[in-house]
Order: structure tokens, then C-alpha cells, then sequence
């Protein structure tokens, strides 16, 4: 029988307030098999692991059970203490007596009772725990980002410039993102596309860069360090390499300034053929499929206006999509955000009236690249407004629609009160609503002070409605700072929209495997101490599709995603975990329900000898497979066993609870 | 199918708003719905919530308990009393301490409420239950050409969280009715969510009739030909008392004013007086309605 040592945490008092510990390791120390129990108020640091290692060698222990925290948080700080000291690493037992436990049991005696059957069934597992090896997997050193936006932008040159190879896929026709829709940045009004254009182009002309735009990640394979993803380019119907970008194709297309443009957020209208903006990256056009009369009726007039107008001879309606296989061993998600749809604030008036919009189609209004060529007008009759009301917050902190705060939302707000003080001079009055001004970052909070001392009236209070009256809005304040009604008439309202996950999240995730939390946006491995991880090694986040972000903390979170996925890729081969399936081909009758369920893909049928006959048998890629534990439980005769979680190492757990 | 309902007439609508009790009666039979009446109801409880919470939720349990004795779910067309009790519902939903103690109250006259008892209101009645289909198909008399607008009633639409029949901030469930009917609904106007006024009536009866006042004048101003409302409290302000209204904000007001269900009777072809028609006090003559059939 193996020799077990069993170690207690107090965790300082997260454990120790509500399991009586000392009662604990008394217990445990007269389980069957288990020669040694030990307790220690944190067993995790220095001395405790001193004390592990010590008492492995006192007792020439075969295995350990640590009763502590959820393995999560330290099974790998335990595995390495137990290898320091001699015993297997892998023939080590986590009792989670923290997560499972005492964080979510009031009364000691009965959390104390519970500890102990944990603490008694790990044991049961330990007892059978074998030594394993760990196997390598090859790197490969090549990254895949996902999102051509900021996060992803930096993230791909980080790497890029780390030396690895990048392969950088963006959905739009161009990369850029929201960034590239800004005006200006907050807080120092540095113009965004000037900081922005010089990256999109470095990215454009890289060399270790490979850009993939109006495509999509389609499947996602494999696992750390080899990832397969096949990648769908959608047909521009524009050969790219004759394409020169002059735009004579968009001057003729039968439908110029007829189609909203998305970039321009509907403030300004396209063609069917198209550049989002001016200084798109790449510097070609595209050919909207929805919209594009020869492409959704077959005919536009006698011969499409476009292939005419273009002397390179760079319209191909003949396109069809393409699908891209690579090989990556690091993936970053940077797929961004989206605004709340603010039909659904209804009583604000956005889907009512033309003169209610939202904080982005203002930074299309305030640029001077925009519909407008930067002159702020009301879209209703495309007079100079004589009033502007902001109103922040909307959908954001609210419980019936985001609970979160957006983050950007106060800063973005005043920064275009900035600006429109700028444009439009002293005799246009400029109303905001605030429930709460966070200028947290640095040089925030000097910025809101400089915008406090313009002519602005600022209320502290939520209107409950935008009235439409004749010619202007009328909105009611109650501003809680001087304790008044106010009733403000305006012409114009900018909403400050709230910042939701993208509508497409949850498909994204499923894709990669990654979870969401709560509020819908990709969930990160710890919240303080692993912000860009996943729970599926080698994936990364980057940016907002982590939660809502102003672009400095972007950047950095990218740079950050960005040196995570190095340190994968910068290493030949990495230790995979030995939990994997294996097959005891004595009991295998071939049926193959092991075959159909794998996801991974990492199961074969194959043909053995057998007493003089060629039988069938399942065959097991130890590289494919990701330990899921599908197969093991699918197969009936139990033939098929993942190492570390076996039926006989299982199930003796189960009879000690269960008994 | 026949459906059937114990009516829960309320306080208002038995004492001075027979004109909705009428309509009701008249209009609900011809969708099958039959209204059946109880004996021994109570207040809703609704008026003491500001000072005895444990005495409306006792009243409104109570009212609860003895539909539920009959095994009939409850009609409740005032939106006021319907607010009560579905937000006794709601709240003894998640408190069954309170829920035990009301029971122990309600022991004295062997009534038990259990929660299994439904609560709807005229809107969702003929919106979700009866349909809009069958109603479209009944109409014989449309009304077309009609500009309406709609008054929903605060009871009927907040708060969000306890569940009400319409959407809280955008209802269209009655404009969606309207044009069942032929008519031309409004859908929506600034002033749509706008209080009747009626709640201020005892207190502060001046500022409750600038409210209404309020309304019906931008309703006359939009160019609106006729108000319908659901509840008889809102009713009592825009119809009976319109002419105060229009004398407190010094405005004359000539908003023909009806419960839906009295359009609905028209649309249905019934007779004007069945439906209680001469019992509306604003000016109905303006729409120059043609006689039932």
C-alpha cells in the first residue's frame, strides 16, 4: 500500500474561521494508508513548503493529499514542492477545503464534518495516484490575432517585432476598429487617427505580419502550442493586387451615396463599392454583397458602372470565398466591443427622432474626414444646433440593461464637450447629465476640471425622458447638487451609450472554447493576477472583449496578451499535462462511440492482431487529445481510461463519500 | 373554448364608472370570455399602501384567496387595484414568512392563498388572451379615419420589476388593438406616459387637474380626434372632470375621451347605449360616430 502524507491549510483564517483544522489533520492522520497528517497556517509559502518536503522525506511518503484551496489556484505550486522533495508530481491530491468548503459554510461543526469527508475522499484517490510522465508538445512559433482593432493592432506588432510570425484577422474591409472612428483621444485631444494611421501601416508593411482583413475565423483546432485555424476570406469581388484605391469605382457605382455607411455610423452614405475611410488598411476597395445591384439582381443597367469606370481592370465578379489554413501556437483574442442598441432606451427618443444620436456618430459629425467635413450640424434640417444636451450613462449602471460602468463614457463625454465649445462657439449652450464623473486615469481628473471651468452647464442627475416638443427637445433634471428641477430645451442630444459585448460573443467563445462571464464578455483566468489568460491554455484577450476599456489600459492589456502568447511561442517545447486518454486494447471491442464523440478529433480506429485475426481496435493521439473525459465515459466496456482520472482511482473516492 | 373569470370590480367602477362595467359586460361575452361575479370581496388594498403595507397586502391576499377558493382567475380591469395585487403576488412569491402570516390572518374566515390565482388586466385580456386576430375578425363597424391616442395609466405599465401587462417604457399593446379595430392609433407622442392626475386628486386637487389639463391640451394640440384610457381613475380625470381641467389651466378642451372597450363596442357594432356612451361627459359628438347596428 502506498505511504500518504496528508497536509492542512488554515489559508490564515479563510480556512481556520470556520473548519477546526487541528480536528482536521487529527482525523485524517488515522486514515487507512495516510502515515502522516501535518497542519500549517499557510502551506503554500516557504515554510510550508519546507515542511512538505521535510516530512515526504521523514516518512518516505508515495504520494500526498493537500487539503487547501481549489487546485486552480496553486496545484502547480504544490506539484513542483512535492517534485522538490521527492514524490512524483503527479501523485499529488488537491482536497479543495477553501472553494468547496469553508468560503461557502457558515457553521463549524458542520463545515468541519464536510472538510473531513473531503479531505477522506482525495485520500481514496491518492492511494491509487501512479507516478506519471509528462510528454513535450512542439511550439510553433507563429501567433494567430483575432480583431484588427487597437488591442489587436498592438498585439500583432509586439509580436511581430519579438521576431514571431503574426496572422492577424480582421473582419472589415480595413483594420482599425472603433479607434480609427474617433476624432480625438482623451485627455490630451491627441488626434487618433494620427497615432493610429503609423501603426495600421507598420502593421500593413511588416514583415513577420500577415494580414488577413474582410475575413473570419471559421474553425479552431488542437491545443497549446499547435493550433490549427482554417480562416474564411469573404470575396471582395476586387482583384486586390490590381486594385489601386483611386476610387473611380465608387464615383460610378449606380448606388453612390445611397447606402448608410457603417464606418460613418449612418451620419454619411456610401456606395456599393467601397472604402470604409480614407486611409483604410489596405488601401482597397470592396464590393458591399448585400447591397451591390449586379450581385444581389443579377443586372445593373447594360454593364455594371464600376468595371467600366476602372482603368486597372480590378473588378472580378467572378470571386468566391476562400478558405485559409494555418498552424499557430498562440492565439489572442482581440475582437472588441459594441454600443448598446439604443432602441432599446426607448425613452430617450433615438429611434424617434433624427437629432437624438449617439457619442460615436458625434466623433463622425466632429471630424473633419467625416459626412460633415467636421462641421456639427442638426441631421433633422442641417442647421447650426443652438443648444447640445449629453446625457451619460445611458444603459450603463442600469439594471435593466448594463449593469457595468463603460469606463469611457465620462471622459468621451467631455472631451466632446471640448471640442464642441471649440466649434461652435460661446453662443451655443452645452448641457450634461451625470449620474457620477469617473476621471480616474492619469490626467483625467485635470481634464474635467479645465471642462468645468468652460461655459457648460453641467446637472447632477438622470433625465427621465427626452421629450420632443415642436423644434427642440425638452428634458427635466432634478440636479441633486442643488436640489432643483430643471427644464432644459435643446436641439440636439448625444446619448453616451453603454458598452456591451459583441453580439456575436457567445458564438466567438464557442469557437475558442472560452467561457463568458456573466455580463457576457470573455471571462480572464484571474480578475487581478491573470487579466489577459483564459482557461484554455495558449488563448489569450486582449482589449474590450474582456471588459470595456479606455485606449491607454487597451494597449497595455494588449502588450500584455501580446508577451503572454511570447512566452509560449519564444520556448521549442512545452510540458503537456500526462492527463490523457489511453486504451486497454484487452477490453476494446472496436465499436468506436469513443471515435464519434471526441472533439479533438484525436481517436482512430485501427487495425491490430489479435489471436491470429485482424480486429479493430481505438487508437488514442496523445498529442490531440485535450483530456476532456468524453470518451472515457462514452465507453462501455471502460476500455478506454484517462491517466490521473481512472475508474479505479475514481471511484474509490465516490465509495468513501457515498458509504 | 369559454374562458372564465371572477370579475374584481374594484371601488370606482361600481360606484360612479358604470360606463366601463357596461362596456365590459357588453363586449367580453362576443369573445367568449365569461365574467363571473363572487361574492365577498374587499378593497384591493392599493389607497393604505402609504400607511399600512401589512393591511394591503392582507386585503389584496385576501381578494387573492377567494378567486383561488372558486378555482377562477381573477379580472381585474381597474389598473389601481391590479397593481395591488400583483404586487401581492410578487411579494409573497419571495417571502414566505410574510406569506404564512398573512395566511394565519386569513384563517379566520377559512381562506388560504396559495398564489396559483392569475391576474389580468382589460389590455392583456383582449391583447394576449382573446387575441388580435379574433378581434380583427369581429369587427363589423371600423373605424376608419380616426386618429386615437392611447393612455395607458401609471398602475398598468410600473414598475418594470413586479411584471405588468405592457412594456414600461414603450407600450403599444392597446395601439396595437386600435388598429385591430380600423382606427388610426397614435403610437407614440410625447406626452404619452404622462400622469392622468388622478393620484394627487384629494391632496392637491389643483395640481392634479393642471396634469390632466396638461395632457388633454397637447392631445387637442397634436391634432388627436379621441383619448382612450383602461382605468377608471384615469377616466374619472380625463372625461368627467375635462371641463375643470381646461378651467384650471385656463384652456378649452373638446378631447372626446372613451374606455377601449366602449370603441371596441362600436367597432363590434353594439348599441351606443349599451355601451354606456351617454355616461361620458366629454364631448363623444365631435366624432360623429354612426349608429350601431
Amino acid at each position: 500500500m502506498q505511504r500518504v502524507g496528508v497536509f492542512v491549510c488554515h489559508c490564515g483564517i479563510n480556512i481556520g474561521h470556520t473548519v477546526d483544522v487541528k480536528k482536521v489533520s487529527e482525523y485524517a492522520s488515522h486514515l487507512d494508508g495516510v502515515v502522516v497528517a501535518k497542519e500549517y497556517k499557510y502551506m503554500c509559502s516557504d515554510v510550508g513548503a519546507t515542511l512538505i518536503k521535510d516530512t515526504i522525506k521523514d516518512h518516505k511518503l508515495d504520494a500526498i493529499v493537500i487539503a487547501a484551496c481549489s487546485p486552480r489556484m496553486h496545484e502547480h505550486t504544490f506539484q513542483r514542492v512535492a517534485k522538490d522533495g521527492g514524490v512524483n508530481q503527479y501523485q499529488v491530491e488537491i482536497a479543495n477545503i477553501r472553494e468547496q468548503c469553508s468560503w461557502v459554510h457558515g457553521e463549524e461543526e458542520q463545515a468541519t464534518e464536510k472538510a473531513k469527508f473531503i479531505i477522506k475522499s482525495a485520500v481514496a484517490k491518492a492511494l491509487e495516484l501512479e507516478p506519471l510522465t509528462a510528454s513535450s508538445i512542439k511550439v510553433i512559433p507563429q501567433a494567430l490575432v483575432i480583431g484588427g482593432g487597437i488591442a489587436g493592432i498592438q498585439a500583432a506588432l509586439d509580436l511581430g517585432n519579438d521576431g514571431f510570425k503574426v496572422i492577424l484577422v480582421e473582419r472589415e474591409p480595413s483594420i482599425g476598429g472603433h479607434m480609427a472612428q474617433l476624432d480625438k483621444t482623451f485627455p490630451t485631444l491627441d488626434c487618433s487617427s494620427c497615432i493610429l494611421t503609423p501603426k495600421m501601416m507598420e502593421v500593413a508593411n511588416h514583415e513577420q505580419i500577415e494580414l488577413f482583413t474582410y475575413a473570419e475565423v471559421t474553425s479552431v483546432e488542437g491545443s497549446i502550442g499547435n493550433y490549427t485555424v482554417k480562416i474564411r476570406k469573404k470575396p471582395r469581388y476586387i482583384d486586390v493586387d490590381k486594385c489601386t484605391g483611386c476610387g473611380d469605382c465608387a464615383e460610378a457605382c449606380r448606388l453612390k451615396n445611397r447606402i448608410p455607411s457603417e464606418f460613418d455610423q449612418g451620419m454619411g452614405k456610401r456606395s456599393a463599392v467601397y472604402m470604409p475611410f480614407p486611409q483604410a488598411v489596405p488601401l482597397k476597395y470592396c464590393i458591399d454583397a448585400s447591397k451591390c445591384l449586379f450581385l444581389t439582381k443579377g443586372k445593373c443597367g447594360e454593364e455594371p458602372l464600376c468595371i467600366k469606370a476602372c482603368a486597372q481592370e480590378a473588378i472580378n465578379f467572378n470571386q468566391h470565398e476562400e478558405i485559409v489554413e494555418r498552424k499557430v501556437g498562440a492565439i489572442i483574442v482581440a475582437t472588441g466591443y459594441d454600443l448598446l442598441d439604443l432602441s432599446r432606451v426607448f425613452e430617450y427618443g433615438y429611434t424617434t427622432s433624427p437629432d437624438v444620436i449617439s457619442t460615436l456618430e458625434l466623433e463622425r459629425l466632429i471630424s473633419s474626414s467625416g459626412p460633415t467635413k467636421g462641421d456639427i450640424i442638426r441631421p433633422s434640417n442641417q442647421q447650426k444646433p443652438r443648444s447640445v444636451t449629453f446625457i451619460l450613462c445611458v444603459g450603463s449602471r442600469d439594471e435593466t440593461q448594463c449593469t457595468w460602468c463603460c469606463r469611457i463614457g465620462c471622459m468621451s463625454a467631455l472631451k466632446n464637450v471640448y471640442l464642441l465649445r471649440e466649434k461652435l462657439g460661446d453662443d451655443v449652450e452645452i448641457n450634461l447629465c451625470y449620474q457620477d464623473i469617473r476621471s480616474f486615469g492619469k490626467g483625467y481628473e485635470e481634464f474635467y476640471r479645465k471642462v468645468r471651468g468652460l461655459n457648460v452647464n453641467i446637472f447632477r442627475g438622470q433625465p427621465s425622458e427626452v421629450r420632443r416638443m415642436s423644434d427642440h427637445f425638452k428634458i427635466d433634471i432634478f440636479d441633486i447638487m442643488t436640489n432643483k428641477l430643471f427644464e432644459v430645451k435643446t436641439d440636439m442630444v448625444v446619448l453616451v451609450p453603454a458598452i456591451t459585448p459583441r453580439v456575436d460573443s457567445e458564438s466567438v467563445g464557442r469557437l475558442l472554447r472560452l467561457t463568458l462571464s456573466g455580463d457576457g464578455f470573455f471571462l480572464e483566468a484571474h480578475p487581478k493576477l491573470r487579466p489577459m489568460d483564459t482557461f484554455v491554455n495558449g488563448i489569450f484577450i486582449a482589449g474590450c472583449c474582456q471588459g470595456p476599456k479606455d485606449i491607454q489600459d487597451t494597449v497595455s492589456h494588449a502588450s500584455g496578451a501580446a508577451s503572454r502568447a511570447a512566452t509560449i511561442l519564444s520556448k521549442p517545447t512545452l510540458i503537456a499535462e500526462p492527463y490523457v486518454a489511453f486504451v486497454e486494447e484487452d477490453y476494446c471491442s472496436g465499436c468506436g462511440m469513443c471515435v464519434t464523440v471526441c472533439p479533438a478529433k484525436a481517436i482512430d480506429r485501427v487495425e491490430k492482431q489479435s489471436d491470429g485475426k485482424t480486429v479493430l481496435r481505438a487508437s488514442v493521439n496523445e498529442g490531440l487529445c485535450q483530456g476532456c473525459g468524453l470518451c472515457t465515459s462514452t465507453c462501455p466496456s471502460g476500455a478506454i481510461q484517462q491517466r490521473g482520472y481512472k475508474d479505479k482511482q475514481l471511484l474509490p473516492m465516490i465509495h468513501e463519500i457515498a458509504e | 373554448m369559454k374562458k372564465n373569470y371572477a370579475l374584481f370590480p374594484g371601488c370606482l367602477m361600481p360606484t360612479e364608472q358604470y360606463a366601463y362595467e357596461l362596456s365590459l359586460r357588453e363586449t367580453l361575452p362576443l369573445f367568449d370570455v365569461e365574467l363571473v361575479d363572487i361574492e365577498g370581496f374587499s378593497c384591493c388594498g392599493e389607497p393604505m399602501k402609504s400607511v399600512n403595507q401589512l393591511l394591503t397586502l392582507f386585503l389584496s391576499a385576501r381578494n387573492l384567496a377567494i378567486a383561488e377558493k372558486h378555482h377562477l382567475n381573477l379580472f381585474v380591469p381597474c389598473a389601481m387595484c391590479h397593481l395591488a395585487l400583483s404586487e401581492c403576488k410578487h411579494i409573497l412569491e419571495g417571502d414566505s414568512v410574510l406569506k404564512e402570516r398573512i395566511n394565519g390572518m386569513l384563517a379566520a374566515e377559512e381562506l388560504m392563498y396559495q398564489g396559483k390565482c392569475q391576474v389580468v388586466h382589460t389590455v392583456d385580456l383582449l391583447h394576449d388572451i382573446v387575441g388580435i386576430d379574433n378581434i380583427k375578425q369581429r369587427v363589423m363597424q371600423p373605424l376608419h379615419g380616426i386618429k386615437i391616442a392611447a393612455h395607458y395609466g401609471c398602475h398598468l405599465i410600473r414598475p418594470r420589476e413586479i411584471g405588468r401587462p405592457v412594456d414600461s417604457e414603450n407600450p403599444q399593446k392597446i395601439e396595437t388593438i386600435l388598429k385591430a379595430l380600423g382606427a388610426e392609433p397614435v403610437r407614440d407622442y410625447p406626452q404619452k406616459l404622462d400622469c392622468c392626475g388622478a393620484p394627487l386628486l384629494t391632496n392637491l386637487p389643483e395640481s392634479a387637474l393642471t396634469k390632466t389639463g396638461q395632457k388633454l391640451q397637447a392631445i387637442q394640440e397634436h391634432g388627436i380626434q379621441c383619448l382612450v384610457d383602461v382605468c377608471p381613475w384615469c377616466h374619472k380625470m380625463f372625461d368627467e372632470r375635462q371641463t375643470k381641467a381646461g378651467e384650471t389651466i385656463a384652456i378649452k378642451l373638446e378631447v372626446p375621451v372613451m374606455y377601449l372597450t366602449q370603441l371596441l363596442g362600436i367597432a363590434l357594432g353594439i348599441d351606443k347605449e349599451k355601451l354606456g356612451l351617454p355616461l361620458n361627459h366629454s364631448p363623444l359628438e365631435r366624432l360623429e360616430l354612426k349608429d350601431g347596428v
